[in-house]
């Protein structure tokens, strides 16, 4: 009996000293002088990129699939990727260069003859786009590639392009990365030449009709 | 003539010269008016209450709490205002929320449940003096007025638990009816005191009595002890941290409140913390002397003449209610982000084995020490 009666009374004191311990310890974090907090607001904070050291040569490490990236001054336009991919995320028109032409004979060029293999360029490629939203990584476009002028950035890679390791924007048609380096003035100059629709004007001609009949086609209608 | 209602329709008639007959119209528009002013009181208390919360659980974790949505220049900074206007954003999106009734609730008591539960906070509010005459309606049992109605609000959660047709909502609901029921007795008991010493059911008694003589937190060991026992169960009363088992999250998903969203969550949310303000406000008035200054109790201590800086008055009054049902609700969330929850049957355990008997003893000990000492 007397026995319980002293552990009723030890109870309440324990649970009072402990009690009073945890709302000591939460105080003292509350009113810490210097914030102990270790949250980051990550877009406009970020932590530095730790120095790699994983025990062996960066250029042996070939599991980062960062991003594809492409030389598109190597690039033939020889479509291989594009058929390679399974999710069609990459997408490329060519213009056809007519005999006993060069790409750098197109006015204003900076296209080059050749790739850095020796290989002749004889498609004007005008449009390279790959979609990283959809890309799954699977690095099947990399293989077929004749000219290696597609690749997942970083491993054996870095050297030819950095990582950019965060690679997140607020917009999502910014992950469309559009590597083409073709002008508009060379692409409209060959396509008169060759005597071939301009395909970037088709393009856009395509996408503002797209837009007309989903957006506000029904009030353009109206209003006409 | 010292609450509100009377000055201001009393103040209406004299000043428009309507007929005794009319009287009442001017009656139901001041009541209606002072309601609206009441909500308005509580939504924003909610407003900044929630704000606060999360900013303290923050700051006690090591966190940073709401930082993103803010408004003239307050943003950005690790500065404690970092989101300020987080909890505006958030009630404008529960309130544009689809409201969804599940098929299978009962659509009446479901309806009914989260109405009950803010009549029960909102009415209590009538009786709850925030100054000298600022009081929306003067009761002569006061404190058994706010008592009584506050409980109310756990039929609101019976019905919107059992409506809801979950199990986990009537868990909750069950839960929640054991516990008020059980902690409306030390809470009631706690009081009881204090209405032995005074005498009166009535807050202005009650606060004059601590004017007069002194808080009632400093009157004597045994209503320290009241003081401690009634904010606890008080905590208990409101749901809250470390009593929280009708809503225990990791338990039972959010209680009687699992199937509700939108609005109708907003209104649970909005009792809540109107529930922590009223027992923080009972607490400040019945144990620390309500609207009184203590600087100018202080002073008065040591015979200092009476003057300006005795901080008195009745909008000083209202500053240091304000200060003490802040300090309490302060108190009430340093509780949650610091003690883990009570079992169900450690809570009961606490209520009737240990608040039960303190609060009984403490009643015939105040009684003693009143027969000697006063």
């Amino acid at each position: 009996m007397a026995g319980e009666v002293k552990q009723y009374f030890d109870n309440i004191g324990i649970a009072i000293a402990t009690l009073w311990d945890g709302l000591r310890v939460t105080m003292g974090h509350f009113v810490a002088k210097k914030r102990l907090n270790v949250t980051l607001q990550y877009p406009r904070e970020r932590w530095p990129i730790p120095e790699r050291r994983i025990g062996f040569e960066e250029a042996n490490y070939n599991v980062i699939r960062s991003r594809l990236h492409v030389e598109i001054d190597d690039c033939i336009g020889c479509l291989q990727c594009a058929r390679a991919c399974p999710v069609d995320c990459i997408k490329i028109v060519t213009v056809k260069l007519p005999k006993d032409t060069e790409l750098s004979a197109l006015p204003g060029s900076t296209q080059r003859n050749t790739t850095s293999n020796g290989t002749a360029r004889r498609l004007l490629v005008s449009r390279f786009d790959i979609d990283m939203s959809e890309c799954m990584y699977c690095n099947l476009c990399t293989y077929p590639c004749p000219e290696s002028c597609i690749f997942m950035v970083g491993g054996p890679n870095s050297h030819k392009q950095p990582i950019d390791y965060e690679y997140s924007t607020r917009d999502r048609n910014k992950l469309v990365y559009r590597f083409a380096s073709a002008t508009d003035q060379e692409v409209e100059y060959l396509c008169q030449q060759v005597g071939v629709p301009n395909p970037r004007k088709v393009q856009k001609e395509r996408q503002a009709a797209f837009s007309t009949e989903t957006a506000d086609g029904e009030a353009k209608v109206a209003h006409e | 003539m010292n609450s509100l209602i009377d000055t201001i329709v009393d103040f209406l008639i004299r000043l428009t010269g309507v007929p005794q007959e009319l009287s009442w119209l001017v009656l139901v528009i001041v009541a209606a008016v002072l309601g609206v002013a009441v909500f308005l009181f509580l939504a924003v208390n909610a407003l900044v209450a929630v704000y606060f919360e999360r900013k303290v659980s923050a700051f006690m974790q090591d966190r940073l709490g709401p930082m993103e949505v803010g408004f003239w220049g307050f943003r950005g900074g690790k500065r404690f205002w970092g989101g300020i206007a987080q909890t505006v954003a958030d009630t404008i999106k529960l309130v544009v929320k689809e409201d969804i009734v599940p098929l299978a609730a009962d659509r009446k008591l479901f309806t009914l449940g989260p109405i009950l539960i803010f009549s029960a906070a909102f009415c209590t509010f009538i009786g709850i003096p925030i100054g000298y005459g600022i009081v929306v309606s003067d009761f002569n049992i006061g404190l058994f007025y706010v008592v009584a109605v506050s409980s109310v609000g756990v039929i609101g959660i019976i019905l919107s638990g059992w409506g809801s047709n979950n199990k986990w909502s009537l868990y909750g609901a069950i839960r929640s009816a054991a516990q008020i029921i059980s902690y409306e007795v030390p809470v009631g008991l706690s009081l009881l005191l204090v209405v032995m010493v005074v005498g009166s059911l009535q807050f202005y008694d009650i606060v004059i009595w601590q004017e007069q003589h002194r808080w009632f937190v400093f009157h004597s060991p045994f209503t320290v002890v009241a003081f401690v026992v009634f904010f606890l169960a008080g905590v208990a009363e409101a749901n809250r941290t470390p009593f929280d088992i009708p809503e225990a999250e990791s338990e039972l998903v959010a209680g009687y409140m699992t199937e509700f969203s939108g609005f109708r969550w907003a209104i649970f949310f909005l009792s809540e913390y109107a529930n922590m303000a009223i027992i923080s406000l009972m607490t400040a008035i019945v144990f620390l002397g309500g609207w009184l200054s203590p600087v100018g109790g202080l002073l008065r201590l040591f015979g200092i003449p009476e003057g300006w800086y005795y901080l008195e008055g009745a909008v000083w009054g209202i500053f240091w209610i304000s200060v003490k049902a802040l300090f309490f609700i302060f108190t009430m969330m340093w509780f949650r982000w610091t003690w883990p929850r009570l079992r169900v049957d450690q809570l009961m355990s606490t209520a009737w084995k240990v608040f039960l008997p303190i609060t009984l003893l403490n009643i015939l000990f105040v009684g003693i020490w009143e027969l000697i000492f006063a």
